[in-house]
């Protein structure tokens, strides 16, 4: 069954994706963060904030706006860069050298990380690879947009 | 000599016949099991998570209430434990509190142990059969991994020096200090691993660089090792691993420095809370603290413009040596060691230093860089 992005059946669908690889996502390590994901569309944003607790995404939400200082760091793009992200994801199975979150967001050219704390925006490194495993499970969805 | 036990036991006659009448007879002492000591029953806040430090944080064997001064343990006892008469004084440096301790100490701990991972086994080390990069390419990230492999092993060294000479009462801190340097032989396993599969084996070795990290071992007091490696350091290092992820010419690379920084985040993590909590519980530490800073920040500054290091990281930037590339490369070269030196003044001021930015050198260095870039037409965002 597909699912819309950005849309939180998009997020739900990864969060069950990662209670069938809990072993995968075990090995990872906790993962203890709340972050938001902001998509642009048309000069309008829909954001959606993410909370993961031990080893799960415990809850998943779309709010009209994200406080910078109810969230370690939000991750930024304009609906186009998800696209190609995500299609990148499902092409190769996991995202290639140049689709993934830290190469896409590192100079802020195509994702931007907005915080408003250093130490919550150090929580993408932190738990980096758990996050960028979590997106790789779109490889597993088919996604419409 | 510190090591000579106090007594000669083997020509002690009580304590041999004493040894002998309790094999012959059965006949036992246990007086230890009216150990004064408090009963607990700790339990799992989140079975999911397990059974943590933080769960265990109970009365006399909890570490909220404990004192800024330990007095009471100079031994190896287990903070709660009944001390008799006898043990030994160990000598603990650190006895104070507020010189190690962190909000959410045992949670970087616990977070350590969850996301450990293996150099030998967790990198699809098979996937770089069959690569190859070009010859300047190749040397550069041989060149870069020669580095890191230097920073490692003294990042190794460094808090690992430290752990005999903090009070044992610190369990959750040690316990975090022994994961960090576990953390840094691993990495200076992977990056050794790594230079050598790249087919041109180490490169140079970095005289300003190891210069920079002798410091780091020679603090005089933990808080100051902890500004230098945690905060300075490691923070300059996450900055480079990110850095580092986003120029891999590999997938096997971008997944060694995503576990690496990894790492590495939690490392700054526990630093940015531990300096949060000398400032507000130490306030005496604050003018230490910047002296240490003004030398910490003279030699990342050094240490960041190594020509062995600055010109691989051009090269890799830039994806070669022609003059477009080299071109390139400077930007985003030059892009980066600003970004470190931002997010330093960042979290120095998140952590409660906010004055840094008008006694430190190193902003007025970052001021003049970013007025250089922006005349050069570099876009910094």
């Amino acid at each position: 069954m597909g699912v819309s992005f950005p849309s939180t059946d998009y997020f739900e669908a990864l969060k069950a994706r990662m209670v069938e690889q809990d072993e995968k996502f075990r090995r990872l390590g906790y993962i203890d963060t709340t972050f938001g994901v902001a998509v642009g569309q048309n000069g309008k944003a829909r954001n959606f904030i993410l909370e993961f607790e031990v080893f799960d995404l415990k809850n998943v939400r779309e709010v009209a706006s994200i406080d910078l200082k109810q969230v370690d760091f939000v991750l930024e793009g304009d609906s186009p860069v998800w696209r190609e992200m995500i299609e990148n994801i499902k092409r190769n199975g996991q995202a290639d050298a140049s689709h993934d979150i830290n190469t896409l967001a590192h100079f802020g050219e195509r994702l931007k990380i907005r915080y408003d704390d250093p130490d919550g925006h150090d929580k993408l490194y932190r738990f980096m690879e758990s996050i960028q495993e979590f997106f790789d499970l779109s490889s597993k969805l088919d996604v419409s947009f | 000599m510190a090591y000579l036990a106090t007594n000669n036991y083997f020509e002690d006659k009580d304590f041999v016949d004493k040894w002998l009448y309790t094999m012959r007879t059965g006949e036992l002492d246990l007086s230890w099991m009216n150990a004064a000591t408090e009963k607990v029953k700790p339990k799992e806040a989140n079975p999911r998570r397990g059974l943590t430090y933080r769960d265990i944080d109970l009365g006399s064997y909890g570490y909220t209430d404990m004192p800024e001064k330990v007095r009471r343990n100079r031994s190896y006892a287990p903070r709660g434990a009944e001390i008799p008469e006898g043990v030994p004084d160990a000598q603990p440096w650190v006895s104070r509190k507020s010189e190690l301790w962190a909000f959410n100490t045992e949670s970087y701990y616990e977070e350590a142990v969850s996301r450990q991972w293996n150099a030998t086994t967790d990198i699809p080390w098979d996937r770089l059969e069959g690569v190859e990069l070009p010859e300047n390419i190749g040397k550069s990230l041989s060149q870069l991994m020669t580095f890191l492999t230097e920073v490692e092993m003294i990042a190794t060294d460094t808090p690992a020096m430290w752990l005999p000479r903090l009070n044992p009462d610190f369990i959750e801190v040690r316990s975090f200090i022994a994961s960090q340097a576990m953390d840094e032989a691993r990495h200076a396993e992977v990056f050794r691993k790594r230079a050598l599969t790249t087919g041109w084996g180490l490169m140079q070795a970095s005289p300003m660089n190891e210069m920079a990290l002798k410091h780091l071992r020679d603090a005089d007091s933990f808080s100051e090792m902890s500004v230098a490696l945690h905060l300075v350091a490691e923070g300059n290092v996450l900055t480079l691993f990110r850095f580092s992820e986003y120029l891999s010419p590999t997938d096997v690379d971008k997944r060694i420095f995503r576990l690496v920084m990894q790492d590495e985040a939690r490392h700054v993590g526990y630093g940015m809370q531990h300096f949060k909590y000398v400032l507000e519980h130490f306030p005496e530490k604050r003018e230490v603290l910047h002296a240490h800073l003004d030398e910490a920040e003279n030699i990342s500054f050094a240490g960041a413009a190594a020509t062995e290091l600055t010109e691989a990281f051009i090269i890799l930037a830039g994806g070669g040596m022609k003059q477009e590339n080299i071109e390139e490369g400077i930007k985003i070269t030059t892009k980066f060691n600003l970004k470190q030196m931002q997010e330093h003044f960042e979290r120095l001021d998140k952590c409660g230093m906010p004055e840094r930015r008008e006694r430190s050198k190193l902003y007025k260095m970052y001021e003049m860089g970013v007025a250089a870039a922006q005349a050069a037409g570099i876009n910094l965002n």
